[in-house]
């Protein structure tokens, strides 16, 4: 654990070309934050309201997970939180740029530098082997794979024997726990996690989300993620629930229990 | 980011050789021609120098028409050869004349050459300075002895001391084989025949008694060679010049260098034809690819992947694949050469043999043609892979920002007006750069405006496979109006190839019947005698009309005469006719002036073509120059209707004998009283000249349009390649489309399709996408080859023919060709594994 923090003073360096924020300071502030945000599909009648206006903060060094019956608005919300959409109007905040200011270069760079994903179906690059998917977001930055770091992501993974296999070659929890260790490798201010357990059997989904929540505890990761399951979501520190493209409710500290009565309540 | 372009094309390595294979073809054909072409230089300037190496001057003729190793030259008198040896440190000097000598087979045919020289010259027996080596037998020494070239005993299996029957310009005469020789190094000269005399037999047969063409000099060792040039150029009189022999070399070798370098352009051109069609392979399949990669490049742009690494990574792709393609096509030209040669060789042109020359400049040319054509093709596909949105990675949302088709037509539009004004600016020019741009521009505007047609007409040519076949039928249609843009993009590569060979298919046919026609406006005779000789453009002997016009039956015999002659400072052909019985054979159809009086009376006649640009009429004189007798003044005495048989400019033939050495006739046209039999007769009194042949007008016509059909036929086999790539484009695209749709034909298979019928929709789609190329292709080639014929019409092409059932043929073609590219991908569809495909993702 000693060694991790040190990875993570030395990481903070690193970035600070974008955020010059003393970590005291940053440690106050929301990793990410949405204010009034709205998506609308189609137009007239046909016009579909995804996200209806969502206010939200996603506090930092904290495990949140988005709940929410299918059609809620979940991907969405996360689709635009991290860039890779458009919101049709509102703000959305990663740390302290808005990004909806930024045009694809600077997203680019955001995603590259500061934000990590894990998605359902995995989605490493077929053609490389498990090690060249790890370092695929360093390779592209153009920077050194910092060694001891990967080692590290590889080893508490249990994937340092798979890494010159193809992701065909590796079973499904491997491929995650691969997709897992990429997202981390340039130490992101936050990660987005879709479903991430939702391909995995329920050992596989245990460890995955052990791992999640032991990188929130042990080195302060803020991670976000969109998840059915309520025992998936009672590793979360926070679960907001979603419904018809709005925020209906929060719960801190859940239990598999408590989850499941309030997804009940919802009617999911 | 290099690391998952190349591990991606690793992993793709039957689409990365199926795109290849479309570069590697081009590139082949370019560096074959240039390795040819070079290695032909190469050896030919060997030869020359070789042959030449001991001669240190030459002296000859001042040039009269042109210059270097084809002016044309007058040649100077015998006596010219002492004066030569009494110039000091002149150690030797021999004449030499060359001329017509054609040996006669033992199967009784002319040896012909196919369109290189039956050369007869003097044997020098100056081993020193003749230009040929005895290898076996003795020298020329009387009037019936003779040396053969030893390729042509070879081939043909003369030995020394056999007796050969020779075509001269007078009768046919029988020499002994006293020896044979090889010029220079090599057996023959290119596939020329040579016939040495000794030198004053050889004066005698190629009418130059008394006179030389050139005086070949050898210096005395240790002499000054400046001085000795400049002593033996004040000794000559005018008209004669002294060159050294590394200038008759440098000419020599000119002269070859400018044939090969038009063969090398002619070559090239269908080259980047090849190329260019394999282009439009290119942006295909990487199109297609960049769509079936959406989801991986997506997902490199959300774990940061930047616009610009993502279109290096689809370019750098190119560039490799540009690559490995042209050094593989280096590798192949280099075979290909090799076989161009043994070809040739086949073709009875022995080359001289030599080592194959690979200059630097091959290797250059090809890479960066066959590297710039993919990335230039790469380009488009591309710019469509970066604006591929990060979200397409998790969300099956159609997130493609295409160009508007509004856009895309109007820039296509613009491209193909672009086009079509270039083309008429380069044909009424005439500039053939700027048609061939125009050519590129028409068929890239066409093929961006190909979709909007693509949807309705694939439409149409599916209806009867899909009420033929069915299910499948309907299904394959479906399928080829499901892309309109893929559909198109497949097609464009087809449709450049038929579009080419359909211009030139008009071209050709309206170009065998402005023959025809300008045959039938011009001669008026029922026979004609003309010269067997492939090349159609050879002479022969002087005696062959008073034998053919003595033949019981025939009433009236023309001869006709060509050669060159200078019209107002340019170098033209020149025709000439017996005007005693023309009236009787040939048609002049004068609009000013008179026909057979002017010509009688030694005036010019000139085409109403000439006289419209060069503003003439009757009673003019104009400056004209032979190169026998010098510039001369001639009265315009006519004017009449342009035929390309005839040509720009006749005269008499009175005249013409006078100012020609030693001219030989071309043609004789026959006018006979109609009776049956009077073709043999005269074919068998001219069976001593095997060269010549007897035609009837409807026979000669024939072979006219053979002669075009011949040559369309080179044409079209040179065009087969771009035809071949734009077929492997086609396979390349429905292996891809296959490969695409694996869950979908699984569920087909799954629901009860046989293996036979997902065979069947396979194939209606390749056909449709065949057939959908050859339509636009035809409909462009015609509309190119008709404005080609309408600008060449001052040429003599004065007929516009569509061959309507060529090009119907060639849409049959197409069809077939398309379900041959079909037969590889449907084979593979039809394998699927049922299960495996469905659970594909």
């Amino acid at each position: 654990m000693g060694s991790a923090l040190h990875l993570r003073t030395t990481k903070r360096g690193r970035v600070a070309l974008t955020d010059q924020a003393l970590p005291a300071a940053r440690a106050g502030s929301p990793a990410a934050r949405a204010v009034d945000l709205r998506k609308t599909y189609g137009t007239g009648q046909a016009t579909v309201h995804a996200l209806a206006g969502i206010d939200v903060t996603f506090e930092r060094g904290r495990f949140t997970a988005v709940m929410g019956p299918s059609g809620s608005g979940k991907s969405t919300l996360m689709h635009c939180m991290a860039g890779l959409d458009r919101p049709t109007s509102g703000e959305a905040w990663v740390g302290d740029l808005d990004i909806g200011k930024l045009d694809d270069k600077g997203l680019t760079q955001l995603r590259r530098d500061r934000i990590g994903f894990v998605f359902q179906s995995f989605n490493l690059v077929p053609t490389l082997t498990a090690g060249e998917n790890v370092t695929l977001p360093a390779d592209l930055a153009g920077k050194k794979v910092d060694k001891e770091w990967f080692d590290y992501l590889v080893g508490q993974l249990g994937i340092a024997d798979r890494l010159t296999h193809r992701p065909t070659e590796m079973s499904g929890g491997q491929q995650q726990r691969c997709a897992c260790a990429r997202a981390l490798i340039n130490r992101p201010d936050l990660i987005f996690a879709d479903e991430p357990t939702g391909n995995l059997d329920s050992n596989s989904s245990a460890e995955m989300l052990a791992f999640l929540r032991r990188s929130v505890t042990e080195f302060g990761q803020s991670i976000v993620m969109v998840t059915h399951d309520p025992r998936g979501a009672s590793y979360a520190d926070r679960v907001v629930f979603l419904a018809d493209g709005n925020i209906v409710d929060e719960m801190r500290d859940p239990t598999p229990e408590s989850v499941l009565e309030r997804v009940g309540g919802l009617g999911a | 980011m290099w690391r998952v372009t190349i591990k991606g094309l690793l992993a793709h390595k039957l689409r990365l050789a199926l795109t290849g294979l479309a570069i590697v073809l081009g590139v082949t054909f370019i560096a074959g021609t240039f390795v040819l072409t070079d290695t032909l230089h190469n050896t030919f300037d060997s030869l020359f120098g070789n042959v030449y190496q001991n001669i240190d001057f030459q002296v000859r003729g001042v040039a009269q028409f042109g210059s270097g190793g084809t002016a044309t030259r007058n040649p100077v008198p015998e006596s010219l050869v002492a004066t030569v040896q009494r110039v000091p440190g002149v150690e030797a000097a021999e004449g030499s004349v060359t001329g017509y000598a054609q040996y006669i087979a033992p199967d009784g045919k002319a040896i012909s050459t196919g369109g290189a020289p039956t050369l007869g010259l003097s044997f020098d027996p100056n081993a020193q300075i003749s230009a040929l080596r005895l290898v076996q037998g003795k020298d020329p020494t009387t009037p019936q002895q003779v040396v053969m070239d030893l390729g042509t005993a070879q081939k043909y299996g003369f030995k020394v001391g056999q007796s050969v029957r020779i075509l001269l310009q007078g009768p046919t005469r029988t020499f002994t084989i006293v020896g044979l020789a090889r010029f220079g190094t090599a057996d023959n000269l290119a596939g020329a025949t040579l016939a040495a005399f000794d030198t004053s037999t050889a004066q005698a047969l190629m009418g130059e008694v008394g006179q030389f063409d050139t005086i070949n000099v050898v210096a005395q060792p240790g002499a000054d060679k400046t001085t000795v040039q400049r002593d033996i150029a004040r000794a000559l009189p005018r008209g004669v010049e002294v060159v050294t022999g590394q200038t008759v070399v440098n000419e020599a070798t000119n002269a070859i260098g400018q044939a090969l370098g038009f063969l090398n352009t002619a070559l090239l051109v269908f080259a980047f034809i090849a190329l260019f069609v394999g282009g439009f392979t290119i942006l295909n399949t990487f199109s297609i690819t960049v769509g079936q990669r959406t989801r991986e490049l997506a997902l490199l742009r959300i774990v940061g992947a930047s616009r610009r690494q993502v279109f290096r990574s689809v370019l750098g792709e190119a560039a490799i694949v540009g690559l490995v393609s042209s050094l593989i096509g280096l590798g192949l030209g280099v075979l290909a050469a090799i076989g161009l040669e043994k070809l040739l060789s086949g073709f009875g042109v022995t080359l001289p043999s030599g080592p194959l020359v690979f200059e630097a400049r091959t290797v250059i040319v090809c890479l960066v043609v066959g590297v710039g054509v993919t990335l230039v093709a790469a380009i488009s596909p591309a710019r469509r892979a970066v604006r591929i949105a990060p979200v397409a990675a998790v969300s099956a949302q159609q997130t493609e920002e295409e160009v508007p088709l509004r856009r895309r037509f109007t820039r296509g539009g613009i491209i193909f007006v672009v086009g079509v004004a270039l083309l008429a600016w380069g044909l009424t020019a005439p500039a053939i750069a700027l048609v061939g741009l125009g050519a590129v521009l028409i068929f890239v505007g066409v093929a961006m405006l190909a979709p909007a047609v693509a949807r309705p007409m694939a439409s149409v040519i599916g209806r009867p496979l899909a009420r033929l076949l069915g299910t499948s039928g309907r299904l394959g249609r479906e399928n080829s109006m499901r892309s309109p843009r893929r559909t198109a993009q497949t097609s464009s590569a087809l449709m450049v190839g038929l579009a080419l060979v359909s211009a030139i298919a008009v071209f050709g046919a309206s170009l065998s019947r402005s023959a025809t026609a300008s045959v039938d406006n011009a001669i008026s005779a029922d026979l004609i005698v003309s010269t067997t000789n492939n090349a159609g453009n050879g002479n022969f002997s002087e005696s062959v009309p008073q034998v053919a016009s003595s033949v019981p039956g025939v009433t009236a015999s023309t001869t006709v005469y060509g050669d060159q002659f200078e019209f107002r400072s340019s170098l033209e052909s020149l025709l000439a006719i017996d005007t005693k019985e023309m009236s009787q054979t040939v048609i002049l159809s004068t609009t000013s002036g008179s026909g057979a009086p002017a010509l009688a009376a030694g005036d010019l006649l000139v085409d109403t073509t000439t006289a419209n640009s060069d503003h003439l009429t009757v009673g003019e004189s104009v400056p004209v120059k032979f190169a026998l007798t010098g510039p001369q003044t001639m009265r315009i005495g006519g004017i009449y209707q342009p035929n390309a048989l005839v040509g720009h400019f006749l005269v008499g033939d009175a005249f013409f004998v006078r100012h020609f050495q030693n001219p030989l006739p071309g043609a004789v046209l026959l006018k006979t009283d109609g009776s049956t039999g009077v073709q043999q007769a005269v074919a068998r009194a001219l069976a001593p000249y095997p060269n010549v042949k007897v035609q009837s007008r409807a026979q000669f016509e024939a072979s006219e349009s053979a002669q075009v059909n011949q040559l369309l036929g080179l044409v079209y086999a040179l065009l087969a390649l771009a035809v071949v790539i734009a077929l492997i484009g086609i396979v390349n695209t429905l292996m891809l489309s296959v490969f695409e749709r694996t869950h979908e034909i699984g569920l087909l298979r799954a629901v009860g399709m046989k293996r036979r019928q997902v065979r069947a929709m396979i194939r209606s789609e390749s056909v449709i996408l065949a057939v959908f190329g050859a339509i636009i292709g035809i409909i462009i080639g015609t509309g190119l080859g008709i404005a080609l014929v309408s600008a060449l019409h001052s040429q003599g092409i004065t007929n516009t023919v569509v061959p309507t059932s060529s090009l119907v043929v060639f849409l049959i073609l197409a069809a077939l060709l398309g379900l041959l590219a079909a037969s590889w991908p449907a084979r593979r569809a039809a394998r699927l594994d049922v299960l495996a495909a469905i659970a594909a993702d």
